[in-house]
């Protein structure tokens, strides 16, 4: 035990510093919420040095980025600037009010960052075709690019879904991934006219296009020559 | 002089062709209700956690030989890659000395099967004497509603055994040996300071802060002065996601159903009366001419 370790060594008188906080005290050390006023305490395993701080915060090489602002996709000829989209009352994704125009989710992840980012456009309006109405053309392969600032970030569509609105893979969609990905969404298969609502949603299921990011700099010491 | 009139055997032609046309456009009208196409991804990361092995060359070869190799130059000690998506199949991950020759026979090399949604690491880990590539299976389901989940990849040998808890006492792992992983688990997020304390040596402190619906790894490595950390994102969805679908469509266009196979079977009954107007026209072209 490092705290008898310390004991053999000597006991060392310390004032109240860092030290106290960084947790092998003899349980003389009040809790953090209440602090003594400074005394002179038995104070024991910083007697070679104290906890060492590090830092293990989660590095996001787009931070710098603003959100995303447009959305383009050459093949079919589609390209919008993005509104914010947030959800109902009911917790679903509205839809942009305006039907030229895409959205993207704002309480979602942002595109380039790990998870799923989400961009959702009408097929038509009530007089003919709207922003997305050609994104069921899309297959494997094709690209979709995001701007973010003056950055366009490139995805790589794997797959598209159609689902019945009843049956929505909730979790398939909007649930965690391990990469950056895209979600497309509209609608499509039957128009119900009595509810004015089409039966189905069509995903598109996009990846991040960029090769993988090897850090250039290492927290680890090791050797650096064979 | 004679007036440029179509001859009627180009009309006919036309007549055909347009009746064809009709045909297909009518036909595909029909039956046009597109396939779900569900191929996807699987993804791979890599990372070299053997402190005393120098920086070492990774490849990565698709041995279904979908995907063009890849090459990292010089990965040292203590970095692990961002996740790389690749077809569902299985991968060769080798690692040669630095400046190798590609074709060179590697100083490890493991084969990673990756299927649709499932997520890996490919690590050099344990010392260089022994030396392995380990493929650890990352956990990318999201964690319960309001939590996050962290496991520890422990890559320090000077610190062998440790326990990792966060301020607080929420226990992230015990009795962590050098080159195995823990367990994932659940954890509050937030911002969090993780005692990170050996059964031997210096102990520290690390910052980090933790997102819900988020799973991490954190890499305990040595540093130049003693323990160090690096904080990785193994899966993460957004703060809140969203329920079911989208109401994206007014029906402007709406010929997905019932209008689409009515305006289909419309467009082969026209395609039939041109075809029989371009038999009646040649018919009457035979009489005249």
């Amino acid at each position: 035990m490092p705290a008898r370790r310390s004991t053999a060594l000597g006991l060392t008188l310390t004032a109240l510093t860092l030290c106290a906080a960084a947790g092998t005290s003899l349980g003389l050390a009040a809790g953090e919420a209440s602090a003594p006023p400074p005394a002179a305490r038995w104070h024991v395993g910083c007697g070679v040095a104290c906890a060492q701080p590090v830092e293990a915060e989660v590095i996001d090489p787009l931070a710098a980025l603003p959100p995303p602002s447009e959305v383009r996709i050459p093949r079919v000829a589609i390209r919008s600037s993005l509104v914010g989209l947030d959800l109902d009352s009911k917790g679903e994704l509205e839809a942009p009010v305006d039907y030229a125009k895409a959205g993207w989710y704002e309480q979602g992840t942002l595109p380039g960052e790990p998870g799923p980012a989400v961009i959702a456009g009408h097929v038509d309006s009530y007089r003919g075709p709207a922003v997305f109405y050609r994104l069921r053309e899309l297959r494997p392969g094709d690209t979709v690019e995001v701007r973010r600032g003056d950055t366009w970030l490139p995805f790589r569509v794997v797959a598209t879904g159609h689902y019945p609105k009843d049956k929505f893979p909730t979790t398939r969609v909007y649930g965690a991934t391990p990469g950056s990905e895209l979600r497309l969404i509209t609608c499509g298969g039957e128009f119900d006219r009595s509810r004015r609502s089409y039966r189905d949603n069509v995903v598109v299921y996009a990846v991040d296009a960029r090769l993988p990011e090897v850090p250039r700099t290492s927290k680890g010491h090791g050797p650096t020559e064979w | 002089m004679t007036a440029a009139r179509p001859s009627p055997r180009a009309l006919h032609r036309l007549a055909a062709a347009a009746g064809a046309v009709l045909i297909g456009a009518g036909l595909s009208a029909a039956i046009a209700a597109p396939a779900a196409a569900e191929a996807g991804v699987g993804y791979v990361r890599l990372a070299h956690l053997s402190p005393d092995t120098p920086p070492v060359d990774v490849y990565v070869d698709d041995l279904g030989g979908k995907m063009k190799g890849l090459k990292f130059d010089a990965v040292p000690y203590g970095v692990m890659s961002d996740y790389l998506s690749v077809p569902p199949g299985t991968y060769a991950v080798s690692m040669r000395k630095v400046g190798a020759d590609p074709k060179s026979k590697p100083v490890l090399t493991e084969s990673v099967t990756v299927t649709e949604g499932s997520a890996h690491t490919v690590a050099g880990t344990g010392r260089f004497a022994e030396l392995g590539l380990s493929v650890i299976d990352d956990d990318i389901t999201a964690p319960p509603s309001g939590e996050a989940k962290i496991r520890v990849l422990q890559a320090s040998v000077r610190s062998p055994v440790l326990d990792i808890r966060t301020k607080g006492g929420q226990e992230v792992g015990t009795g962590l040996k050098f080159a195995t992983t823990s367990d994932y688990r659940g954890v509050k997020p937030g911002n969090w300071t993780l005692d990170l304390t050996p059964q031997s040596g210096t102990a520290a402190e690390a910052t980090c802060t933790l997102a819900g619906g988020t799973t991490y790894s954190l890499l305990v490595l040595d540093g130049k002065n003693g323990l160090t950390t690096d904080l990785k994102v193994d899966a993460k969805a957004g703060e809140i996601t969203p329920q079911g679908g989208v109401e994206t469509g007014a029906g402007g266009t709406s010929d997905g159903g019932t209008i689409a196979l009515v305006t289909g079977l419309g467009l082969v009954a026209l395609a039939g009366v041109v075809g029989v107007g371009a038999v009646g026209l040649r018919r009457r072209a035979r009489r005249t001419w």
